[in-house]
């Protein structure tokens, strides 16, 4: 508060508070507003954690009550009768009823997940920065993981299987498929993560259509020029086989496979 | 053969059921080859009762034998098209022989008919007279037929099981009581897996039953109900490696003990050398384009030993037993551990089977008889067998 000077000519002091005084102010004052933004986050962490520990406690119980159901009814026996053998194949030890038990209790940890990030996001005020930037991507940022996970273990499965498809079917050229189909399963993958996570926005779709359609032109035209001569010889041998104009022209004769005498069972 | 037989055969008798004897199961076939197989055991049990039971409606206007007594078709599932016994199948027969009180018997495949009647006879006398639980025909093939069974049943049957017979997924099998009585439970577990197998000298080697082998002669073989290899392949050895799996508890314990059978089979001869050049440069593109599939299967050493077979050329292009048999074991532990998908396993394997082809291939062609070849096959795999119960164990070791 400036002083009333007595006297007109007196000066006038005006009580400035120091620098080092206004930045001690500021940082208490985003300390505070920190501390208070903690503790309004951290209750809904606690929710967080109490619903996944509930959620887990009863995929528990639902997981051993169903397992004890499913062996008394015979479960994996009646699937097996009902020639669902991917099923036991893909089942851990070649148990239905282990595969099933172990969904539900996954599923149960799973929607625990999803009621704690529920009671987050409801601790939050509607006007909260954090609520408004944050929680978005740490719910977006959880299907982001679950796409990057399906998306790896989806390329390596369908580039081994193209792989050793093509290996057996006797094509040269199979190294090169598995790697196309494994590149174009991984970039599909990163478009829809980002995509997901809505990074980039158009951007993102444009250049992946351009890298999609890129790899899809190239091997189309690795492939078309790699094989043009197996196409030819085979256009070749489809002509052969129509009936000929001239009656003095030799027939065909098939071509031999060398293994063909083989019996293998 | 049936119909010269019309005039001097009298009609069967028609079901009657009796106890004791014999009892003769058939599996689903044609018309033509069931009447065949009808006038072959007429023929091969003159004088005796034998109870027979098919699938398939008996001809009741041909002219059989009076010894030959038909049951009424059994309420058992058969499966259509089937090329091997079915364990349903071979439940109806077990079911029958109870209820029939049979002493044995003998369960046919189909293509039965080629079975000459002394050996139908000998298979029934091996259980009826000759003291045997199991008896197992040994079939005269050809060097280029059964490959499958001599590159991997036979001899991973001989090493694990210590069991003998040549041949361990026969088509046709003689039962004792006994047999049938110990092997049903193991049956109807098979019969509650889809497209199961059942391995009737593993489990009669787990039951403790006496196997013993007849000779067989030459046997007509029904095409496989799939003609792709590669789902073949899979099929058969996703199944053997399942029961290896299986078993583990048993085989773990016993040691080869028994000598290796003296081959009294007539060498065949092969009427030109095999050409085995497509056979070796599959392996070629498979060796250049697998090797990291495979790297997670095989060891170092294996992978070294891979590498110097691709580089050979044709006529000296040889697979060692020992590199097989341990190539083997390999992929039945990671079967075991899901190294990799089941599926993507078993496809791996088939170029290193068919290497293992064209190697044998050439061993015949250099004039080794055939059985001597799969002989020394199947002594590798009982010598590599301690690496292989290591490797069970501990399959976390080093393995260079």
């Amino acid at each position: 508060m400036p002083q009333v000077p007595t006297n007109i000519y007196d000066p006038v002091v005006v009580a400035h508070p120091s620098l080092w005084h206004q930045v001690g102010d500021s940082l208490s004052d985003s300390m505070h507003r920190s501390f208070v933004k903690l503790a309004s986050f951290l209750p809904g962490v606690l929710s967080l954690l109490i619903a996944v520990l509930i959620m887990t406690g009863v995929g528990a119980l639902l997981s051993v009550a169903l397992r004890r159901i499913l062996v008394k009814i015979n479960f994996d026996e009646r699937l097996n009768r009902n020639n669902n053998a991917s099923l036991s194949d893909f089942s851990p030890a070649h148990s239905p009823t282990l595969l099933v038990t172990r969904v539900v209790f996954w599923g149960c940890v799973l929607l625990g997940f999803v009621i704690g990030i529920s009671a987050l996001d409801a601790s939050f005020s509607n006007s909260s920065q954090v609520s408004i930037f944050l929680l978005p991507y740490v719910a977006h940022s959880i299907g982001a993981l679950f796409l990057l996970a399906a998306g790896t273990i989806l390329a390596r499965f369908l580039s081994r299987s193209v792989l050793i498809g093509g290996v057996n079917a006797k094509l040269q050229y199979a190294r090169f498929l598995s790697l196309g189909v494994k590149w174009l399963v991984l970039t599909l993958t990163g478009a829809m993560i980002l995509d997901h996570l809505g990074i980039g926005g158009t951007i993102i779709e444009l250049a992946f259509g351009i890298l999609f359609g890129g790899i899809v032109l190239t091997l189309a035209l690795a492939v078309g020029l790699g094989s043009r001569d197996i196409v030819s010889r085979s256009l070749e041998r489809s002509a052969d086989r129509l009936p000929t104009i001239d009656p003095n022209s030799p027939a065909p004769r098939p071509t031999p496979t060398p293994a063909s005498n083989l019996r293998h069972f | 053969m049936a119909n010269t037989e019309a005039a001097t055969l009298p009609t069967p008798s028609l079901a009657t059921p009796s106890s004791g004897g014999l009892l003769v199961a058939l599996s689903s076939t044609s018309a033509e080859s069931l009447s065949a197989t009808l006038a072959t055991l007429a023929e091969a049990f003159s004088g005796q009762s034998v109870l027979v039971i098919s699938p398939d409606d008996l001809p009741q206007d041909e002219a059989l034998g009076s010894n030959l007594t038909f049951l009424p078709p059994s309420d058992t599932a058969v499966t259509a098209g089937s090329w091997l016994l079915t364990p349903p199948e071979l439940l109806g027969a077990f079911r029958q022989m109870a209820l029939h009180g049979a002493t044995a018997g003998l369960v046919l495949g189909p293509e039965a008919h080629s079975l000459a009647p002394a050996v139908l006879r000998s298979l029934a006398d091996s259980v009826l007279s000759g003291g045997a639980d199991l008896g197992v025909p040994d079939y005269q093939l050809g060097p280029r037929e059964g490959l499958f069974n001599s590159a991997l049943l036979y001899p991973l049957s001989r090493s694990l099981y210590n069991a003998q017979p040549r041949y361990p997924l026969a088509l046709d099998l003689a039962l004792s009581r006994r047999a049938a009585d110990r092997l049903s439970a193991a049956v109807h577990k098979t019969s509650t897996v889809a497209n199961g197998i059942f391995w009737p000298v593993a489990e009669a080697a787990i039951a403790g039953l006496r196997v013993e082998q007849v000779e067989a002669g030459t046997r007509t073989l029904p095409p496989p109900s799939v003609s792709d290899l590669n789902t073949l392949l899979a099929q058969i050895g996703g199944s053997l490696f399942a029961d290896i799996e299986a078993k583990a508890a048993f085989w773990q314990r016993s040691r080869p003990n028994q000598p290796a059978l003296t081959d009294t089979r007539v060498a065949t001869e092969t009427d030109e050398p095999a050409d085995v050049q497509a056979l070796i440069e599959d392996f070629r593109v498979a060796n250049t384009n697998l090797r990291e599939i495979w790297s997670l299967v095989l060891p170092p050493q294996s992978l070294f030993g891979l590498k110097k077979l691709s580089l050979l050329d044709a006529p000296d292009f040889r697979m060692p037993a020992a590199l097989w048999a341990r190539m083997v074991y390999d992929f039945v532990l990671a079967f075991r551990l899901r190294t990799l998908n089941r599926g993507h396993l078993l496809g791996a394997l088939t170029p290193l089977y068919l290497a293992w082809v064209a190697s044998h291939l050439l061993v015949l062609d250099s004039g080794i008889p055939p059985e001597q070849h799969v002989e020394e096959t199947a002594a590798a795999f009982e010598s590599e067998k301690p690496y292989f119960v290591s490797r069970w164990r501990w399959p976390d070791r080093f393995n260079p």
